[in-house]
């Protein structure tokens, strides 16, 4: 495709250099075991070599697991908000090494932070982030990223696209945003063999998805058995209601606020929240979701029912993660397929 | 007895037990959807029965799921399974009359994170780990690897103190001896110690640095069962549920705490976290303290009053 | 701050029956201890729950200490022999962890032994000054919580 660029394997590290100039660089690192998008050391490409995907979400740039939102202090007259809400980063961010799971991902947690009201936490951050994917080359067996609406190598959420040649990386812009980035870092143009490497890649990535469901229908089916209460304790039994699934997951963006006070000093903070917990729906008078039965059924259906009815748009993206972290290892695409057909009409 | 007749043999007891009406659910182990591993099975349908399973794999700790259970429940259990049993009798949150214990004496569980930093292979990359005896053969592209059984056991399956449960309805298998290395399965504790004081507690800090507050560990562990966790008061509340490395560390120093006197070192709660956060190393520290200071272990024996609570008239003497 | 003298803020958890009563003691027979020690008064020494030490360091104390009654003693019978073991185990971990066990403390002290109160605050209060600062939960630049 025209307009394509070619960045070669050696090169990788001075274009990243080129970058940090204007961005925060932000790619995969590895502390004890566990694989994190941070800001980059600087030097470090080392992670091309076994990065597959990283064990928290890159969600977590966006929406971190904290955040303080503003303090406040108490006066005679009422409280006095000492920050205002968050502004836009004032250095931009780049996030390397992204996969197409993940970046699909914000695209679809974004729908409910910016329509109806904007969130300006999400927002700032969100917005001040470009996106550098990395086509997945090793998928992992609990993917199934292409049975949800997205694949190895799509390119729908990143700003640009890149995908291994064999000697190095073929760039594809994504976003006038992307393009801008790859015309300003003064690479040279792909050639025919690097297509053609790319899409001989592509095609590999795609044979490497071997978890797949049938989503078909998913929302009829869902819609039908919700009353069933057996299904849904047969299906709950084994889950703990930790909160693994809900923190790991890219498309999953529940939060709490909380106020802490010590003496006359206060602050606001924002921190994720899971419908798993037995105290989310925790209120004065009752608790709708007392038993786990009600929230298992309840994740199952925000995913794959009512977020279809509400965006039109399934809310997962088949990274499979919540299967690979979780402890009794509860799998969704299994309760999916043992879903009884939808009633008939 | 291969791992393989000890399956048929619990397949059976375990229909048997749903057939004639004597247990309400049996909770035993299924093949899970990933290599290597294996998923609770909590059925009330003999049918399911052929589904369980027993191997190197069966790591999770069923008796979590015990307490609150109505009804009557066929249960398979480890030895450190049936500890964790016990400890829940002593606390009164199960009755004995009401399960049927399915003892498994285990020789060791494999961890699969040992065996892929050894071979430098994640696990699905991974053809297979088969164990005979004291040796566990891994392949791994085509090519054959012999490892030393006590290189790839969990840590706490290196100091286990009871791998053949002593309370059970049924016991399937050989009894088993540990393969016992304690020095090994305290190795992070011993490294801990020979820190600073200020080292450690930077350590500390950066471990929980890491934590996300999704209470897996709390969750996955069967002596954390209290209906309202100490995490959720709010008034007071003792920490934010925002995820803060003082509050993480906070939580975690206070659960240890919670459950002194009622852990078993059973390793669920190091299995269960995905940040790979070390909490062995304080709870299996918390279990030796408790060992030294009040010559005590957990689920050893359901006849003492839990340790905490416990009183005793001639203690009035200093 | 940096010129004047570290003075250590102590948090006394002190039973009701007999600690509290040496307390009074103490102050009615107008012995001389150092104004460090803020009284939290409890019904038994077995109410302090890990919870309320630890919050307590959260918060900034430079040092905690639980009073009680002595062993054999406790006007609920048993509160303090759980206490006695509870502290042991806090202690025991907050050291592991990294956190100088003088700074929790478990004393007993009963409601005619005013002179020990005394005694055991003034200790506690020269230990803590020579620990120093409690800096433990602070993180760089924001204010100690």
């Amino acid at each position: 495709m025209a307009g394509n660029k070619k960045i070669g394997r050696k090169d990788l590290v001075k274009l990243l250099e080129k970058w940090s100039q204007g961005f925060t660089v932000f790619a995969p690192s590895r502390e004890n075991g566990e694989v994190l998008m941070r800001e980059w050391d600087g030097k470090d490409s080392g992670f091309l070599e076994w990065y597959r995907n990283s064990t928290q979400p890159p969600k977590d740039v966006v929406l971190p697991p904290m955040e303080k939102m503003f303090a406040f202090h108490k006066e005679k007259d009422g409280y006095r908000i000492e920050e205002p809400p968050p502004q836009q980063q004032q250095r931009r961010r780049l996030l390397f090494g992204i996969r197409p799971c993940d970046a699909r991902a914000l695209t679809i947690v974004d729908l409910p932070f910016k329509e109806g009201y904007e969130d300006p936490y999400y927002l700032a951050r969100r917005q001040g982030t470009l996106l550098v994917g990395l086509s997945c080359t090793r998928p992992y067996d609990s993917c199934f990223c292409t049975s949800v609406g997205g694949g190895p190598s799509d390119a729908s959420g990143v700003d640009v696209l890149l995908t291994g040649t064999g000697d190095g990386y073929l760039a594809e812009a994504a976003t006038p945003a992307g393009g801008e980035l790859l015309d300003s870092a003064g690479l040279e143009d792909a050639s025919p063999a690097d297509e053609a490497g790319a899409a001989e890649a592509k095609k590999a990535a795609l044979a490497g998805i071997t978890r797949k469901i049938d989503s078909e229908g998913l929302k009829d089916r869902l819609l039908s058995c919700f009353e069933d209460r057996e299904f849904w304790e047969k299906a709950a039994a084994k889950c703990l209601s930790c909160g693994v699934c809900t923190f790991f997951c890219p498309t999953c963006y529940c939060f709490d606020i909380n106020d802490e006070m010590v003496g006359e000093q206060g602050a606001r903070f924002k921190s994720w929240d899971s419908c798993a917990f037995s105290v989310y729906t925790q209120m004065p008078v009752e608790n709708p979701r007392l038993e786990k039965w009600r929230r298992v059924r309840q994740k199952v259906c925000h995913k794959f029912e009512f977020y279809p009815m509400n965006f039109g748009v399934m809310g997962c993206v088949g990274c499979g993660r919540c299967i690979r972290l979780c402890p009794v290892n509860w799998d969704i695409t299994r309760v999916l397929e043992s879903l009884p057909p939808a009633a008939e009409s | 007895m291969a791992d393989i007749d000890i399956e048929q043999k619990l397949r059976q007891e375990a229909r048997g037990l749903l057939e004639q009406g004597k247990v309400d659910r049996i909770l035993g182990y299924e093949a899970g959807s990933l290599k290597f591993t294996t998923t609770p099975l909590v059925t009330a349908d003999k049918d399911d029965t052929e589904r369980l399973v027993v191997n190197p794999f069966v790591v999770n700790n069923l008796s979590a799921f015990l307490t609150g259970m109505e009804g009557k429940t066929g249960i398979v259990a480890k030895g450190c399974d049936s500890r964790s049993i016990v400890s829940l009798m002593q606390d009164r949150k199960v009755a004995r009359e009401n399960l049927v214990i399915l003892g498994i004496p285990c020789p060791g569980l494999i961890d699969v994170r040992k065996v892929e930093v050894l071979l430098g292979k994640e696990r699905d990359e991974l053809e297979d780990i088969s164990r005979e005896g004291d040796k566990v053969t891994v392949t791994a592209a085509g090519k054959k690897t012999e490892l030393p059984l006590a290189k790839v056991l969990f840590d706490n399956c290196l100091a286990c103190d009871m791998p053949t449960p002593e309370e059970y309805d049924v016991l399937l298998g050989e009894p088993q001896s540990p393969v016992a290395d304690p020095a090994a399965s305290r190795a992070g504790i011993e490294e801990l110690e020979a820190m600073s004081p200020e080292q450690r507690w930077e350590f500390w800090k950066g471990e929980f640095s890491r934590c996300t507050r999704c209470y897996a560990c709390r969750n996955a562990c069967p002596a954390c069962f209290c209906q309202r966790c100490f995490v959720e008061e709010t008034d007071p509340q003792w920490v934010l549920p925002v995820p803060r490395w003082q509050d993480n560390l906070i939580f975690q120093l206070i659960r240890t705490i919670h459950v002194a006197g009622r852990c078993t070192d059973c390793g669920n709660c190091e299995r269960a976290c995905p940040a790979h956060i070390p909490l062995r190393s304080l709870s299996k520290k918390m279990y030796d303290m408790v060992d030294e200071l009040f010559h005590y272990r957990a689920g050893m024996d359901r006849n003492p009053e839990p340790l905490l609570t416990a009183y005793e008239a001639s203690e009035a003497e200093d | 701050m940096a010129t004047a003298e570290f003075e250590p803020k102590i948090l006394a958890f002190c039973c009701n029956w007999c600690s509290y009563a040496g307390a009074d003691l103490a102050g009615v027979s107008r012995m001389q201890y150092p104004p460090n020690v803020r009284i939290i008064r409890v019904m038994c020494s077995g109410r302090v729950s890990p919870e309320l030490v630890v919050k307590a360091l959260r918060s900034g104390a430079d040092g905690v200490v639980v009073l009680g009654c002595h062993i054999g003693d406790c006007h609920y019978i048993s509160g303090n022999h759980r206490t006695k073991k509870r502290m042991a185990i806090l202690r025991g971990l907050l050291s592991y962890m990294g956190v100088d066990p003088r700074r929790v403390r478990l004393e007993w002290v009963s409601a005619s032994e005013g002179d020990r109160f005394a005694q055991v605050v003034t200790e506690v209060t020269r230990e803590i000054k020579e620990l120093g600062p409690n800096r433990l939960f602070t993180d760089q630049g924001q204010e100690k919580r």
